[in-house]
């Protein structure tokens, strides 16, 4: 038996710090019961590719057309947004929100479509590829041995939204800055700035771009207070105001509507109440709490009209117009509760769909009369959700309405694409089949033209065939089938929200 | 008789009890420090209440100079403490903050705690200063 030397020593010592490292990265594995549960239900079932972990260096591929040819006319860039990655060492999200931002952009045109998709490079992404693990809390997963935030941009995965200001790509969040991207490369800049005491402040997934002067509004939550901020950013990226509007109670607000005259929001009935270890953990839906309208005056903020709904939550809007008699239309995604947000959202990360209905998404018209009377009609029993209107007509009176739609027998999401006549309620649907899980359609409007000319862009993950496809259609015909259809040779997982930028 | 041996009882143990309270002087080691310019104020908790709204047992101000800053805190009996502190970029004397009052200027607790949606806790933040450990390092980061 001999001694051990000092150098040998020290190479014990690393090797068995290796081996910790390595042990622990194999406990998380096998303890960690969503990894698991997804790790078994991916092995069969090719829909939990929506929410696969993309690769870290992204994708890069060209689409090969299945169906039909370019639309003549039709040039630019598809950009969407959505979460891309899930799991580290072992341990998966327990929220569908939580996923770090990954871009795709599909560049259409005259040579076809090519495909590319990036991890938006948050400070959060940096800190935990060098990491090697997750480091912070997440809208509604706590990581093991998180280390806290020291504010919003800490935990900022960019995962939401993207839109076009100016020459620039920002990547949307929730709860915190817009991410600035080169449009051309995915490139991240970082923390978009606006000016002096407006670092970190929360700007919005869903901005409205005003058709005539190019003005794009956008509001910021702050359940913790109970108030929202409101953006208003000139045509090429400057900004024109930003400031605070108080006593809006915390909803979770996701998305709000633009009048001529006013900006309005929908305050769900899922409220803040705190001590929640994840935002999220933050909420619950409160039964007897009535949805509450608010249009606050574009003019002056402190002006505001007030009206009471009955209890429920949406996510997401289709448009809205005002009369001069100041009644407020507009169309909504909306559910009686929130089911989906606590439970089925953390259903998908194990792999496997909830099958509740108690809290999809129906369409409806509702009218905010003056005077504090509303009315609500429902078109279909139907489920929808990520309603699109014509850019042209944000704000504007308007006709048309385009979304994705489902029923009980699809319980693992939509396949078919829609457009409501928003006055007549007539309907023009396409349904892609059992296996084909659609994205949100995007419109895309041709030069001049009526309301509803153009096309409906939409991505869709091919679960017979493993890969992602790009449909389009002529968007006042969606029955006949899609105009043309591409296929790449591989699968990417399910963003939520995209633009268009035109060639 | 009695009486005498309590009483050396207890003086010896006051006499222990005082050896063992000999104050201590607290060297932060601060690292992660950038833009190198303004001050670092730094504030020193001795209790859960103080560190929830009270005051300071210990402030001070150190010039920045690099990435790096030792600080030299004023003995203090040896026991559970707390550190906040913030880097004054700008000088001005004050933690600005964003529109919402965010804090907009880099600040740091010891322990390197961070809260989740708020401030570290004080159970977070809290050390041990002793004769044994009178060095805590903290970073921004």
């Amino acid at each position: 038996m001999s001694s051990i030397n000092r150098r040998e020593t020290l190479q014990f010592l690393l090797a068995a710090g290796g081996m910790a490292g390595l042990s622990n990265a194999g406990l998380a594995a096998s303890q960690d019961p969503v990894f698991a549960a997804y790790e078994a239900a991916s092995a069969n079932d090719p829909w939990t590719l929506i929410v696969r972990d993309a690769p870290a260096a992204g994708f890069q591929g060209e689409a090969r057309l299945i169906r039909g040819a370019m639309p003549r006319g039709l040039a630019g860039t598809l950009f969407r947004n959505g979460p891309g990655r899930f799991s580290r060492q072992g341990w998966r999200y327990r929220h569908w929100f939580d996923g770090d931002g990954f871009i795709q952009s599909w560049q259409i045109g005259e040579n076809g479509v090519s495909h590319r998709g990036r991890f938006t490079e948050t400070d959060k992404w940096v800190a935990e590829e060098a990491a090697g693990r997750f480091l912070t809390p997440g809208f509604g997963s706590l990581p093991p041995n998180d280390i806290g935030t020291s504010g919003p941009d800490d935990m900022n995965v960019a995962n939401t939204s993207v839109i076009m200001v100016g020459d620039e790509l920002l990547a949307l969040w929730e709860g915190g800055s817009a991410w600035s991207l080169d449009p051309d490369t995915l490139e991240s800049r970082g923390a978009r700035r606006w000016g002096s005491g407006l670092d970190g402040v929360p700007f919005s997934a869903h901005p409205k771009v005003d058709p005539a002067t190019g003005m794009v509004w956008n509001f910021g939550s702050d359940p913790f207070n109970g108030r929202l901020v409101i953006w208003q950013v000139g045509a090429d990226g400057s900004l024109i105001n930003a400031g605070l509007v108080d006593g809006v109670p915390g909803g979770m607000i996701h998305d709000f509507v633009i009048t001529e005259r006013s900006l309005v929001f929908l305050v769900g009935s899922y409220r803040y109440q705190g001590g929640g270890e994840t935002f999220n953990g933050n909420f619950a839906f409160e039964n007897d709490t009535p949805m509450m309208a608010i249009a606050i005056d574009k003019s002056d903020w402190s002006k505001r009209r007030v009206w009471e709904m009955d209890p429920g939550f949406l996510f997401h809007f289709g448009g809205a117009w005002e009369s001069v008699d100041g009644e407020i239309v507009l169309d909504a995604a909306l559910s009686p509760e929130a089911r989906f947000v606590t439970r089925g959202a953390e259903a998908i990360m194990r792999g496997a769909p909830e099958g509740e209905d108690s809290s999809q998404t129906r369409h409806h018209l509702i009218r905010l009369q003056p005077g504090g009377r509303v009315s609500s009609e429902v078109y279909s029993a139907d489920f929808i959700e990520f309603p699109q209107v014509d850019p042209r007509f944000v704000g504007r009176q308007r006709d048309l309405t385009w979304h994705i739609a489902w029923d009980e027998s699809r319980e693992r999401g939509a396949t078919r694409i829609e457009r409501r006549n928003l006055a007549t309620g007539a309907r023009d649907s396409f349904d892609h089949g059992p296996q084909t899980y659609v994205e949100e359609p995007l419109f895309i409007p041709t030069r001049g033209g009526r309301e509803g000319e153009g096309w409906i862009v939409h991505t869709a993950l091919n679960a017979n065939d493993r890969r992602t496809e790009l449909h389009i259609f002529n968007a006042l015909n969606l029955a006949d089938g899609p105009l043309a259809s591409w296929q790449l040779d591989y699968a990417c997982p399910f963003g939520f929200h995209g633009c268009w930028r035109q060639a | 008789m009695f009486n005498l041996i309590s009483t050396l009882l207890v003086s010896a143990s006051l006499m222990s009890v005082s050896a063992e309270e000999a104050p201590v002087e607290l060297t932060l080691e601060i690292q992660g420090i950038s833009p190198s310019e303004g001050t670092l104020m730094i504030a020193v908790f001795d209790s859960r209440d103080a560190w929830d709204g009270g005051a300071p047992v210990r402030g001070m101000r150190a010039s920045v100079d690099g990435e790096t800053l030792s600080a030299l805190i004023e003995a203090l009996p040896p026991g559970r403490y707390g550190v906040k502190m913030y880097h004054d970029v700008n000088g001005n004397g004050e933690l600005d903050t964003n529109m919402m009052g965010m804090p907009s200027e880099p600040f740091a607790f010891s322990n390197n705690a961070r809260g989740r949606f708020g401030p570290a806790s004080w159970s977070d933040a809290a050390f041990e200063l002793s004769a044994d450990a009178p060095v805590h390092s903290i970073s921004f980061q």
